[in-house]
């Protein structure tokens, strides 16, 4: 079950349309290519997807399911959106709710075990190794951890274990953190046990539904079996702007901290059909990424070029994420900047600074030539000049 | 409308010219423009205009097309009712399953054509690339009622001596003159061995042609058919870019051709996707001291070294301070460091070893067979 109905608010203006999951990243994919090629290389063959924030989008993207090999006649992909159950309709309201109201979808299928995961992160993650873990351990819950510097981990749900893996504490972003075990938001239930806790989380009207904050601690406090299932390969939160271009750049540096040639674990993506892409006469590209249908006749330098970019002649884009469908216009210099898709970047516009924050250019959004965006600035449609 | 239409595509054509291209593979499975194989734009073209029951006739080393088409879910025809229908040659008592030209393979797969249910077929070969609207094709045939349609080009660079199909065509779009494989083209006009008719009208054809002993369709069908003017041929003209993939050096021009921004988007109009399997590789790489101009670049390449007016298929690796000139390097080839080469083709999984030099002549480019090492 994977959660993607968040807006992701901290990435501002670029899920203003669209759904965090569906945000693009890496030259051709989206957040959510990352969790659904997870599932169909670690042979989960049924996925229900929770939309409710901007599904449109999602939807299309999601498809059939065919890019990820989830167009089966015995299971496949399915997008759950919130609806009417007799009288009473209602929005999900937590993380727990929302996979309380689609127990019936779970039961369809009569699982033993249900894995929960969120749209927020880029990494590779055999799901089957931890349900084995889960197995070996007999336990009712297993939560994926990952080891966090120390000073960050007040930013996290941090799990306190014992020298078995098993968890002995809960804490949501403390202040003096015990241990620097981070919770990945990735759990394997036990269906049975899930099914128990969701059914008194729903009864209890002072809980706020969410897995985190209820759920976890109601399992903690009733001495269920729960293991930390420790995970060390690369994971990246995307949840903010300046994260979002960081695990960009992240896949310009050598070695790949993120396998992506991998044949045995690729990561598959709706594919938008372009032909390969055009460095012109007079064009420097280097330390890129750069995908199908972009044409580039000016100069890029370290930045991730998304499908059917046009960067002209005299165009400098440095340090840059550039979003698919967006133009660079002559003379334009883009540093430290994500444009998002469709985005026209007028001539001669300077987007971004050497230092600072990231500067973004919402979707669709065209600059008038000659515009100035600074560091940090987001422009949308409501930006005059 | 168009759900009346069908296409056949026949994809048994003499290669010899392409060497080592297509000692493997049909011309319809050469891979070309870095992503794609030949048969990609007419099927994408047939698909465009709406036809969704295409047959694909094969004759020769058709392994590697089956495994391109697959069950033809990139082109939207793996539907329940029609889709992509592959047609491999077999074994019966009156046919040995070598076709001596389109009216024999024709004649091998009555079957598919007598349960297709469309009232009109467009019938093609596949060593031609080009990217027609071919619902204006058929809306010129249905409102001239004509009995048969070709397709043709004016184009220079199609005329061929001793080979190709030339006509004649009058003000009205009628064909008054047709010859094939003359020594010297007397017409400017190339009939793209692209037509349309009526399923019914085909098979009739078909049957007259076997029963007579013939076997081509252009020369024993459509040549006598202008020539005693026992038939209403009309002729459409095709006025985007065309190519004959007749030779290496046909095949070498089409793809640097394509190196043309404006030649791209005449051959890649928005309005005329061309769909081709999907590889999902990560996209192209590039180093510190990479340099590449004028090139065409697919997905999965890493790039290191330097790169002009060339070609990489996906999953091409050009390593540090290696060259590459005027080349088409296909899928997984590889070019290691130090080395140089200018005007070669590169088959499938090639690899250039470091310090190797090879420099083929500008008019006739040397081909590297598929998986050897230099």
């Amino acid at each position: 079950m994977l959660l993607a109905g968040g807006q992701g608010s901290r990435l501002g203006i670029l899920t203003k349309t669209v759904a965090k999951p569906a945000v693009p990243y890496g030259g051709k994919y989206r957040i959510i290519d990352f969790p659904l090629s997870n599932c169909t290389n670690s042979g989960i063959d049924t996925v229900g997807v929770l939309t409710q924030y901007q599904p449109l989008e999602l939807n299309r993207y999601i498809g059939s399911g065919a890019p990820w090999d989830l167009d089966l006649n015995n299971g496949g992909v399915f997008v759950l959106p919130p609806y009417q159950k007799g009288k009473v309709g209602e929005w999900y309201r937590g993380t727990a709710n929302a996979i309380y109201q689609n127990m019936a979808f779970i039961e369809q299928y009569n699982p033993d075990y249900v894995l929960i995961l969120s749209g927020d992160h880029i990494y590779k993650m055999d799901y089957n190794k931890m349900l084995q873990f889960h197995i070996r351990n007999g336990a009712d819950a297993t939560i994926a951890v990952r080891e966090v510097p120390w000073e960050e981990a007040s930013r996290f749900g941090i799990m306190n274990t014992d020298a078995e893996s098993k968890i002995i504490e809960f804490e949501e972003k403390p202040k003096q953190p015990k241990s620097n075990k981070a919770s990945m938001g990735v759990y394997i239930f036990t269906w049975e046990k899930l099914r128990k806790y969701l059914t008194e989380d729903e009864a209890d009207k002072t809980s706020s539904n969410d897995f985190g904050k209820n759920i976890i601690p109601k399992m903690l406090d009733d001495k269920q079996v729960m293991v930390a299932y420790q995970f060390d390969g690369y994971w990246k939160d995307v949840g903010t702007i300046e994260s979002l271009w960081e695990a960009n750049m992240d896949l310009l540096s050598t070695p790949l901290p993120i396998d992506l040639h991998d044949k045995k674990w690729r990561i598959y993506a709706r594919n938008p059909g372009y032909t390969p892409h055009y460095i012109a006469k007079g064009a420097t590209v280097t330390d890129s990424m750069i995908t199908e249908g972009s044409q580039i006749y000016g100069h890029v330098h370290h930045s991730v070029i998304f499908s059917g970019v046009t960067v002209e002649e005299g165009a400098n884009v440095q340090d840059a994420v550039v979003m698919p469908g967006a133009v660079i216009h002559r003379g334009a210099i883009v540093r430290r900047a994500i444009i998002a898709e469709n985005a026209v970047v007028g001539p001669g516009c300077v987007v971004g600074e050497e230092t600072g924050n990231i500067a973004v250019v919402g979707n669709g959004i065209t600059l008038p030539a000659g515009v100035s965006v600074t560091a940090g600035q987001q422009v949308d449609a409501s930006t005059t000049f | 409308m168009l759900k009346d239409v069908m296409g056949v595509i026949y994809t048994g054509e003499n290669d010899a010219n392409l060497r080592e291209l297509t000692m493997m593979r049909a011309i319809a499975a050469l891979p070309v423009a870095g992503r794609y194989r030949v048969v990609d734009f007419l099927l994408s073209s047939m698909v465009n205009a709406g036809i969704r029951n295409v047959g694909v006739i094969m004759q020769k080393n058709y392994h590697s097309l089956m495994d391109h088409l697959g069950s033809g879910k990139e082109w939207d025809l793996h539907g329940k009712h029609d889709g992509l229908y592959v047609l491999p040659p077999f074994l019966t008592r009156e046919n040995v399953g070598v076709y001596s030209g389109t009216l024999d393979a024709l004649r091998s797969n009555t079957n598919y054509l007598s349960r297709s249910k469309q009232e009109y077929v467009v019938l093609c070969n596949s060593s031609i690339i080009c990217n027609p609207h071919m619902d204006q094709f058929i809306q010129f045939h249905m409102d001239t009622n004509a009995d048969v349609t070709l397709m043709y080009t004016c184009e220079e660079s199609m005329l061929r001596d001793e080979m190709g199909t030339y006509i004649q065509v009058a003000d009205d779009g009628r064909v008054t003159d047709m010859e094939v494989d003359p020594t010297h083209p007397t017409h400017a006009n190339t009939f793209m061995e692209i037509l349309i008719l009526k399923r019914d009208y085909l098979r009739d054809l078909v049957d007259k042609g076997v029963a007579h002993g013939h076997h081509e369709l252009s020369r024993d069908v459509l040549m006598p058919m202008v020539r005693d003017g026992n038939g209403r041929v009309m002729a459409w003209e095709y006025t985007g870019p065309a190519w004959r993939l007749d030779s290496v050096q046909g095949y070498f021009k089409f793809n640097m051709d394509v190196l043309d921004a404006e030649v791209r988007s005449k051959l890649f109009a928005d309005d005329l996707p061309v769909y081709t399997k999907i590889r999902d590789e990560m996209p192209a790489r590039y180093g510190e001291n990479a340099m590449a101009v004028n090139s065409l670049v697919a997905d999965g390449c890493i790039i290191e070294g330097t790169v002009e007016n060339s070609i990489l298929f996906r999953g091409v690796r050009i390593a540090p301070d290696a060259h590459v000139k005027n080349c088409i390097i296909m899928q997984d080839g590889q070019v290691h460091s130090n080395a140089y080469i200018e005007n070669c083709i590169l088959d499938k999984q090639a690899v250039i070893k470091r310090n190797a030099r090879l420099i083929g002549p500008n008019a006739y480019p040397i081909v590297i067979a598929k998986n050897v090492v230099i």
